[in-house]
């Protein structure tokens, strides 16, 4: 080494003597090159002396806070990973309560019933990221504080419902419409529910929020439930179908029973519709008048649509569902909240 | 950092700031001179919203022990678990008011107008409940949980020059042109709050020994607050629930949700082009990026990622208080996805503070004995605010 002239590695001197001059019999060669032509003498140091060197250099600054950060290429994550929220939770107490899933286990399974009547309990097909247990746990809590105060019956798309809702301007303060649940949608305190109906041969549509406190009464007049999820091709359907008399008589129902189901297929009308409904899969419309109304290129569309590949596609299948054990928790939370909410009603009575 | 050690370079700063700008600013031109784009904040560079301390690795790799068994490695994680909830018990209010050791309470500042500025707590938005009014008009609320938090540092407006992460110039000098008023006008100190005490094991041993000064477990979030000095907090003084009080207004600064890379007609408003009539390749685009083939001025609007920027959501009441799991029911919608920190504090806006010098809230913060008789209810709501298991009853 140049500086503290420790003895030089072996690969060192193995390169050094690569640039010695080897002997060639027979060629006289002067015993030294020109200065110029020697090769560049290289130096070769020890790192104890690279480091003295370095430290000499630069004296010892206390460092401030840096100029960009150590790790600039690192992602700032703000958000609480769920291993986080459930170690936060663990230590500090206020987590979400489980004693009432818990009670529900000790019991028999959750009645049929429950599952028919709470449908909007299941929490919403989102993603992980938007969903906390806490805040649907009080979505849950609170639909049933809300059922204390009125009878919210059970009801499909299909059925036919009065509902009555308060309104300043109206003679006696509150409106009521009748007409045939088309949608329902939502979970939670944010269900909607829409109803459609003739009035004065004008297609009427009205979209009520379940829990919103002006709703005076559903009634129930006639349980049904549909082929479908939603019916919004009677938009393009005759009036006839969804003219429903405001002085409709309830029908009973039993809740033992399994909702009927109207297997009616619904002729549309001629195109030009409101929307392609031969891509959606709608059970309800009677598919050869409408293929009759379609070009060839249209029907072959639809029926691939009409496929079921779709029962193979396993991503789809877990992305548009929630899940088993989700599913199951609300119900069971609920569970114990209709029998609490059953006990209140008794008392009131 | 005391003022003899430090170089005085920020009060130079300061006070070159407040008697001749134009001589300092000479490296950077006047805004005025530019169009309106330059004059956008929104000029960043990589570390301008990282957490602070960015100089302090917080989170390390967790050690493999081979010579643990499974059974051994939960135990101990328990038992650390175990010392971190006997150190927030221990540091708490309930604490503090049964020790025998309790001196008497000094005395309160008092809340004094148009200058007291309280600090603020940490929160974690969970998500939306919507409610209803007593007049029948729909509320969507923010439910943001309240996580275990304690004060770390009071840090003087005067030493603000000297505090080694303000003085950091150069987010001054690409942005404003001058210094924020803040750190110039030095009425406001700055109070940092850790939040969300957890495992020891999850961080490096710097990180833990910034809490380790103040006595207390290592947390996961250290956010500042912007405080006046009448309304300072000790380090190791504890914040709760009820710092806040149902009807205050609060502003919620949190960072927005991140919306990935984004063209300019999602990210910035812009028009695009045609979709039809002959438009060769020119639907989404930018179209030209300067005038006259004269440079790009900085600021320039283009494509980049969309969000991931604090925000403020100003003037948001608190509907509802929930004592059970520690919630706050806030109106409207705050910045920034469920699980995600945010920073509440009393509202800055003008006609808030003047309803607060009407009716102070708890000074410096919430202490036991403010407590009503009889404790609080579980969920404490607002008067015009409906509680679902009542009837609406509108009047006529």
């Amino acid at each position: 080494c140049f500086s503290c002239q420790h003895p030089a590695r072996d690969a060192t001197s193995a390169i050094s003597s690569s640039w010695q001059l080897r002997p060639v019999p027979g060629l006289q060669v002067p015993l030294r090159l020109p200065s110029d032509r020697r090769p560049p003498v290289r130096r070769f140091a020890c790192p104890a002396s690279i480091a003295a060197a370095s430290a000499a250099a630069s004296p010892a600054v206390p460092p401030g806070p840096p100029l960009a950060p150590a790790g600039i290429a690192r992602v700032y994550k703000p958000r609480l990973s769920p291993e986080a929220m459930k170690e936060f939770w663990r230590l500090s107490g206020i987590g979400p309560d489980h004693s009432r899933a818990k009670a529900a286990d000790q019991q028999a399974e959750v009645p049929p019933e429950i599952k028919r009547l709470y449908q909007e309990a299941l929490p919403p097909i989102v993603s992980q990221d938007y969903r906390d247990p806490i805040v649907e746990s009080l979505h849950r809590a609170e639909m049933m504080r809300r059922r204390r105060v009125i009878n919210i019956p059970e009801f499909h798309v299909g059925s036919i419902l009065a509902v009555s809702v308060m309104d300043k301007h109206a003679p006696n303060k509150v409106n009521r419409f009748v007409g045939l649940c088309i949608l329902r949608r939502h979970t939670g305190l944010f269900t909607t529910f829409t109803l459609r109906n003739m009035v004065d041969q004008v297609c009427v549509q009205i979209e009520y929020e379940l829990y919103s406190p002006s709703i005076v009464s559903i009634q129930l007049l006639k349980l049904e439930r549909r082929l479908d999820d939603n019916l919004l091709y009677l938009m393009d359907a005759p009036h006839s179908h969804c003219t429903i008399p405001f002085d409709m008589v309830p029908e009973p129902y039993s809740r033992n029973d399994p909702v009927p189901v109207n297997r009616e297929r619904v002729r549309l009308n001629p195109p030009p519709w409101m929307c392609k409904w031969h891509l959606h899969g709608y059970q309800g419309i009677d598919l050869e008048h409408l293929y009759s109304y379609l070009s060839d290129k249209d029907v072959a569309k639809a029926i691939e649509f009409s496929k079921a590949y779709k029962r193979y596609d396993l991503l789809d299948q877990y992305l548009n569902r929630v899940p088993v054990p989700d599913a199951d928790y609300a119900f069971k939370d609920i569970f114990i909240q209709h029998q609490e909410l059953l006990q209140h009603q008794q008392q009131q009575q | 950092v005391s003022a003899a050690s430090a170089p005085a370079l920020s009060s130079q700063l300061i006070v070159a700031m407040a008697t001749a700008p134009h001589t300092w600013l000479r490296l950077v031109p006047s805004c005025r001179s530019y169009s309106k784009a330059t004059r956008l904040h929104k000029i960043d560079y990589p570390w301008k919203d990282e957490p602070k301390p960015h100089w302090v690795r917080q989170f390390e790799a967790r050690r493999v022990d081979a010579d643990l068994t499974p059974e051994n490695r939960d135990w101990l994680r328990q038992w650390r678990l175990q010392r971190v909830r006997d150190a927030v018990a221990s540091s708490s209010e309930a604490a503090a008011a049964a020790s025998p050791l309790k001196e008497p309470p000094a005395a309160r500042p008092l809340w004094t107008p148009r200058v007291s500025q309280r600090c603020g707590l940490v929160g974690i938005k969970l998500g939306i409940l919507p409610m209803w009014y007593r007049n029948g008009q729909k509320v969507h609320t923010t439910v943001v949980q309240i996580p275990d938090q304690r004060v770390l540092r009071w840090v003087p407006p005067e030493d603000l020059g000297n505090y080694a992460s303000l003085r950091e110039m150069r987010p001054y000098r690409l942005n404003q042109s001058l210094l924020p008023r803040w750190l110039t006008q030095q009425r406001w100190g700055l109070q940092l709050v850790g939040a969300v005490p957890a495992d020891p094991a999850n961080f490096t041993a710097q990180w833990c020994g910034i809490f380790k000064a103040a006595g207390l477990p290592p947390m996961r979030k250290i956010s500042r607050f912007l405080v006046s000095p009448d309304a300072a907090l000790q380090p190791g003084a504890c914040l709760g629930l009820h710092h806040f009080r149902v009807g205050d207004c609060v502003d919620v600064v949190a960072r927005t949700v991140n919306r990935g890379f984004q063209g300019v007609m999602e990210r910035h408003l812009m028009e695009g082009g045609p979709a039809a009539h002959g438009s060769t390749k020119f639907h989404r685009k930018m179209g030209s990026a300067a005038g006259g083939g004269g440079p790009i001025y900085r600021g320039k609007r283009m494509p980049g990622v969309m969000g991931n920027r604090f925000r403020a959501a100003r003037s948001l009441p608190v509907l509802r208080v929930n004592t059970k799991h520690r919630l706050l029911f806030i109106k409207g919608f705050t910045p920034g996805p469920p699980h995600s920190y945010c920073q509440i504090m009393d509202s800055w806006m003008l006609d808030v503070r003047r309803s607060l010098d009407a009716n102070p809230p708890p000074m410096p913060t919430y202490f036991a004995e403010d407590a009503p008789e009889g404790g609080y209810p579980e969920d404490v709501y607002h008067p015009d605010l409906l509680p679902y298991d009542q009837p609406l009853e509108l009047p006529d």
